[in-house]
């Protein structure tokens, strides 16, 4: 195998890496700011110069040149070279800051040029604590300025766009934002203009950068130059708790890193799968982090008298057996959902056969043609292939509505999927019927409902999704509910508020805490009260259960889901997600 | 907003554009000469302009907007009639290139940048401009040079300028032919 | 060395009047030597490359770089497109050669491009001339036309089967596009961002085909080593830098322009015998030999030094593009340099961090110098800003800003040091 050498110390290597990405992917920190993994190469930031030297061939012999040591002739390149330009190639030696002042030096420098004219506004800077300038400075900049004029000024507080803002003063020209529209969202909205140091990136004059996939660059900008207009000076970054999720606004299930601070989601962020979104993820999948906090369901709910009150859990589950035990199994229809997860229609629908209910039906929610063939799906739900899978039965909506509205249907039980909102079914549909419906947040149907179980959303709960690939994929709760408890979850990311605060301190609270439990669980309570559990303690349980009795997922576990990155289901694969 | 309608290419024009798409085998470098086309109709590039640009090569705006700002030569915005373009780099500036800036400054009574009341004139000092032999100079709105300038030049340019008179092309002998003729 | 420059009959630009006109050029020889390369068996592509090779034609573009060599990096031709970039997009301040062979003898310059083009199985030619040359370009455009017309470009040249089209390429005000990268993506109808190398043009230029630049005045010298062979052009001039050369001298003299002359002229030669000398009779104080990124000469240290590389490289500086700026003893180094850092603060693309940066800060304190607010560790800094940015970006432009700060600071200190304030403190 080719091998090189890196501050005297040898590596392997496969194929012709990047010379810095192989620097990472070993675990040499090393600084840069322009390089991308998925986006072209310009090296315009001149940061992450190496010494870079190759051995000699010698021509007749075919082997390298010997110095009279017998030690191999390195010709070493007369100048620091950009590592994000240089391939590894086989007896390469390369000097790092590690082992080279010259090296250090050219960090240095660079980082003296690029501080010159950024402004010193870190304490009022968004991207401060995840900023690369920030930590590189610190870790390879200067100790001080020797630049004694005025910097140059340039438009601060730009809207580019509905969703993004830019401070052209803080902009280091590397020039990702830029690449991004050309290369991967391929909006071409963004340019450099101007020219030297006067060169900031802008939209065409009286033009919006309303690119569908516009926040990316804010997370892929290295300084605070490109914000979120609607994440702006909401939080701090090292106030917050980072946990691995997956996306549910569609099909395509991006993976998602969710922040929360204090039991509220402040921002949703995309997190890199290869197979799946790469480092990217659209606009309105952000925004789903309203759908988390706001409008949402908290304690049981019953119908008394056409009056609606909150209910007690105990109620609620005395209730929900009344319903089902009060009619004929016939007359009951178990709706399942391709919004909610495996787990929970595959809880319902055990629990529904049991009673001898035929299996759950459901419709999918699928806009032809709105999606872009990239990480917008058709699919508006992020779990169509998973009910399929679990053998519920699809039915179009006009089949749904005949199925609900049949005289015969007494008891309608829904999982999470607004029927009414979509105007799959309307209130007159649902009239003289009772309608138990699991749902995280008030909606048309829940406003009819009989019963309304409170459920945990996407960010509270462990549950596994399938994408419009056949990739199914989980999430790890993020946000603690009433009876969730991060400190006791092991899953759970702990923060640095977390921590340390307690209940007394102004940053921590229980007011973000919904009140409200897995569907799944639910269920199991269900069936515990009326004297036959399945034993389901946790999501873990519902899945291993699934996994055993359910031939397309057998063999898959959460294991297997977060070390391959989601796995994909056998007879369901379809093309992977390409970024060109 | 002004009418955007009162930006286009003519027929002809646009048959031109054509000539010069099939210069090329890309359909991006026909952005700089189609700039200058517009620029030489309209008198600048303003937004509107290279809308109008990006629109007839079917290029995104933004990459139009990126070389319109790249390049000096084109006006990102209205200038007067005549840019006088003093050249002030290097070997003019040994001889006297902000002399001459100044005196124009003084004369027309608004500084490198600007551009008088009427819109008559703009005044800019420009990098080095390829003349300097024959320094100190200036160009004037993109065209013709105007070398070896005194004061006394400055003001018959600008006097013609004003009854819209341009200078004519100055052609400089090339020294040795005229040496060895003067000899003979 | 030949010593006879006096009786020199230029080569270049001949006196010949009326030249600019293809019946004249073609009167006088003209599209002869192409005629002859194409239709005779004796010449192929190959011999037409080692040919210039042998002459040793050096690139008149600046860097000096053998222009027979260039051709010979072009890989085998593949069918497809190959194109030529012709440079004349001369910005370098103090050089205005290439706007003279567009004014008197464009013929000359088609004629060399076509045979480079054969040599290389080049498709096309692009001449990219600078934005300002609007009288040039028109001038040069009428050249090509009736070029085209007399069948010298086009389809099936001098029916010999060879095909070659040239067209002419506006530039729009950036110095950077005379860097040939920069000067592909100008082409392309990018900005001019230059482009890291490898890969070189050969492999990958316009439009991702094989591509080489030359300069003008390069393209000029063909149809000369052509017709006469390359041992007499290398019998021109010096030795190892051999050929005519356009000169352009600017500055205090009393007779500046542009001079075609062997190469290796001595520049107090030039100053005194071709120049007539200075003006008002003033000493040399510094001479700029090739433009202004090449390293100032003291006028006190001109003994003996020529107009070639060689000999300009012992004494510290480069042949450039020949454009020679001469100073005299009035002038205030303080402000020239001050001057052309302001022009590549002005023209840096802005793309790599050292330069677009750096020049910004070299300018700043040179102001700061200027305006008498300037301390001696300031001097001091510029020198270390010049490490911080030579070598260390994608093109030369840094290098050219950072060789002029570094030179005139140390070659001229004294007019440094009575500006600045004595520093208290020394640079950290």
């Amino acid at each position: 195998m080719p091998e090189i050498f890196i501050d005297d110390k040898r590596y392997e290597f496969e194929g012709s890496p990047v010379l810095l990405q192989f620097l990472l992917d070993v675990g040499l920190d090393h600084p840069f700011f322009c390089y991308h993994p998925s986006l072209s190469i310009p090296a315009n930031c001149r940061q992450c110069y190496v010494e870079v030297g190759t051995p000699v061939p010698n021509r007749e012999t075919g082997d390298y040149e010997l110095d009279e040591n017998g030690e191999r002739v390195i010709r070493f390149f007369p100048k620091l070279m950009p590592a994000c330009k240089m391939e590894a190639s086989d007896g390469m030696v390369v000097k790092t800051h590690r082992s080279s002042e010259l090296v250090k030096r050219g960090h240095k420098d660079v980082l003296e040029f690029i501080l010159m004219n950024h402004p010193l506004d870190c304490p009022i800077c968004d991207q401060a604590g995840e900023c690369p300038l920030q930590i590189q400075t610190y870790k390879y900049g200067p100790e001080g300025s020797r630049f004694e004029h005025k910097k140059v000024h340039k438009p601060k507080r730009i809207k580019l766009g509905p969703r993004v803002i830019l401070d052209a003063e803080r902009c280091i020209n590397c020039t990702r934002c830029v690449r991004f529209t050309e290369e991967i969202s391929q909006t071409h909205q963004l340019a450099i203009i101007s020219r030297g140091d006067k060169n900031y990136p802008a939209t065409a004059p009286g033009r919006e950068f309303d690119d569908p996939y516009s926040l990316n660059t804010v997370d892929i900008c290295p300084v605070g130059a490109l914000t979120s207009s609607d994440f702006r000076f909401k939080a701090r970054v090292w106030e917050m708790n980072q946990t691995p999720s997956i996306d549910v606004t569609n099909g395509k299930g991006a993976n998602i890193d969710i922040w929360t601070r204090d039991n509220l989601v402040m921002r949703i962020t995309p997190r890199f799968n290869p197979n799946v979104n790469d480092y990217w993820m659209p606009d309105f999948g952000r925004d789903d982090y309203r759908r988390m906090n706001e409008n949402r369901i908290s304690r049981p709910e019953v119908k008394v008298d056409d009056t609606r009150i909150k209910s007690s859990w105990h109620n609620a589950v005395l209730t929900f057996n009344e319903y089902l035990s009060g009619v004929n199994n016939k007359e009951i229809l178990g709706i399942g959902s391709a919004f909610s997860s495996v787990e929970d229609n595959y809880a319902l629908n055990k629990l529904l056969n049991r009673i001898g209910v035929s299996e759950l039906v459901f419709t999918p929610n699928i806009e032809e043609g709105s999606g872009d063939g990239f990480l917008i799906s058709d699919d508006k739900y992020p779990n169509t292939n998973g009910c399929r899978l679990l053998g519920l039965k699809e039915m179009n909506p006009a089949g749904l509505n005949k199925a609900i509205s049949a005289a015969s249907v007494k008891v309608v039980v829904m999982m999470e999927d607004d029927l009414v909102g979509r105007s799959v079914v309307t209130a007159e549909d649902l009239k003289d019927k009772k309608v138990i419906y699991f749902g995280s947040n008030n909606n048309e149907t829940s406003k009819l409902a009989d019963l309304v179980v409170p459920i945990t959303c996407s960010a509270e709960h462990t549950a596994s999704y399938v994408n419009v690939d056949g990739r199914i994929q989980r999430t790890i709760p993020a946000k603690e509910t009433l009876y969730t408890n991060r400190k006791l979850n092991l899953e759970m990311s702990v923060g640095r508020l977390d921590r340390y605060a307690t209940k007394y301190d102004n940053w921590s609270s229980d007011d973000n805490r919904i009140d409200c439990v897995p569907a799944w669980e639910f269920i199991e309570n269900a069936a515990e009260q009326s004297g036959q559990p399945f034993n389901f303690a946790d999501a873990r349980d519902v899945f291993e259960d699934l996994s055993k009795s359910i031939d397309a997922f057998s063999g898959i576990t959460y294991e297997r889901m977060d070390d391959e990155l989601g796995v994909v289901i056998a007879g369901s694969e379809k093309q992977k997600v390409t970024s060109a | 907003m002004s009418n955007e309608q009162q930006y286009t290419f003519s027929k002809e024009e646009l048959a031109e554009i054509e000539k010069i798409k099939a210069k090329y085998p890309d359909k991006k470098p026909p952005v700089m000469p189609v700039l200058w086309m517009a620029q030489e109709k309209f008198g600048h590039v303003e937004p509107e302009v290279q809308r109008l640009v990006a629109e007839t090569l079917d290029l995104p705006e933004a990459h139009v907007y990126g070389v319109a700002t790249f390049y000096t030569q084109y006006y990102k915005e209205k200038m007067g009639k005549y840019v006088l373009d003093v050249c002030t780099c290097l070997s003019c500036q040994i001889c006297g290139g902000y002399d001459i800036l100044h005196y124009l400054e003084e004369k027309l009574g608004i500084k490198a940048g600007e551009t008088t009341e009427d819109g008559k004139f703009s005044i800019q000092s420009v990098e080095c401009l390829g003349a300097c032999g024959y320094a100190p100079m200036m160009q004037i709105t993109n065209d013709v040079y105007c070398n070896h300038l005194t004061k006394e030049k400055v003001d018959t340019i600008l006097d013609d300028l004003k009854k819209d008179k341009l200078p004519e092309f100055e052609q400089i002998p090339f020294p040795q032919h005229q040496n060895e003729s003067s000899k003979s | 060395m030949s010593t006879d420059w006096k009786s020199f009959q230029p080569l270049l630009i001949p006196k010949i009047p009326n030249l600019h006109k293809i019946d004249v050029y073609e009167k006088n020889g003209g599209y002869k030597t192409l005629k002859d390369i194409l239709t005779s068996k004796d010449h192929t592509p190959e011999s037409v490359t080692n040919t210039v090779k042998a002459a040793n034609l050096r690139g008149r573009g600046g860097a000096g770089f053998n222009a027979g060599l260039k051709w010979s990096f072009m890989p085998k031709p593949d069918g497809g497109p190959r194109y030529i970039a012709a440079n004349g997009d001369e910005s370098e301040p103090g050089t205005f050669k290439d706007r003279q062979i567009f004014e008197y003898n464009p013929h000359q310059f088609i004629e060399g491009s076509i045979i480079a083009g054969y040599a290389m199985d080049i498709t096309a030619v692009y001449v990219y001339i600078r934005g300002e040359y609007r009288s040039w370009i028109n001038m040069f455009q009428k050249a090509v036309d009736d070029a085209y017309a007399k069948g010298y470009l086009g389809k099936n040249i001098c029916n010999s089967g060879f095909d070659l089209d040239m067209y002419v390429h506006s530039g729009a005000g950036a110095y950077i596009c005379g860097e040939e990268s920069s000067l592909m993506e100008s082409l392309e109808g990018k900005r001019g961002y230059p482009r890291v190398k490898p890969p070189f043009p050969a492999q990958k230029g316009l439009w991702g085909r094989p591509t080489t630049i030359n300069n003008i005045e390069t393209l000029a010298n063909v149809p000369l080593i052509m017709k006469n062979g390359s041992e007499w052009y290398t019998s021109i001039g010096a030795k190892t830098h051999p050929g005519p050369v356009l000169y352009g001298i600017s500055g205090h003299v009393n007779k500046p322009g542009v001079y075609e002359y062997p190469t290796g002229m001595l520049i107090s030669d030039l100053i005194n015998e071709v120049c007539g000398g200075m003006r008002g009779g003033k000493k040399v104080k510094a001479v700029i030999p090739g433009g202004s990124s090449t390293p100032p000469l003291r006028g006190d240290q001109l003994d003996g030094v020529r107009m070639d590389a060689d000999s300009l490289r012992e004494a510290g500086s480069m042949m450039g593009t020949a454009g020679m700026v001469i100073m005299d003893e009035d002038t205030d180094m303080v402000d020239v340099l001050w001057r052309i850092s302001h022009f590549y603060h002005h023209e840096s693309c802005g793309q790599c961090t050292p330069c677009r940066d750096g020049t910004g800060f070299l300018e700043k304190t040179l102001i700061k110098i200027k305006n008498g607010e300037g301390e001696t560790r300031d001097l001091d800094l510029l020198l270390d800003l010049c490490t911080q940015i030579e070598g260390r970006t994608i093109c030369a432009l840094a290098d050219a800003a950072a060789w002029p700060v570094r030179y005139t600071i140390t070659r001229f200190r004294e007019d440094f040091e009575k500006r600045v304030k004595k520093s208290a403190f020394a640079l950290a």
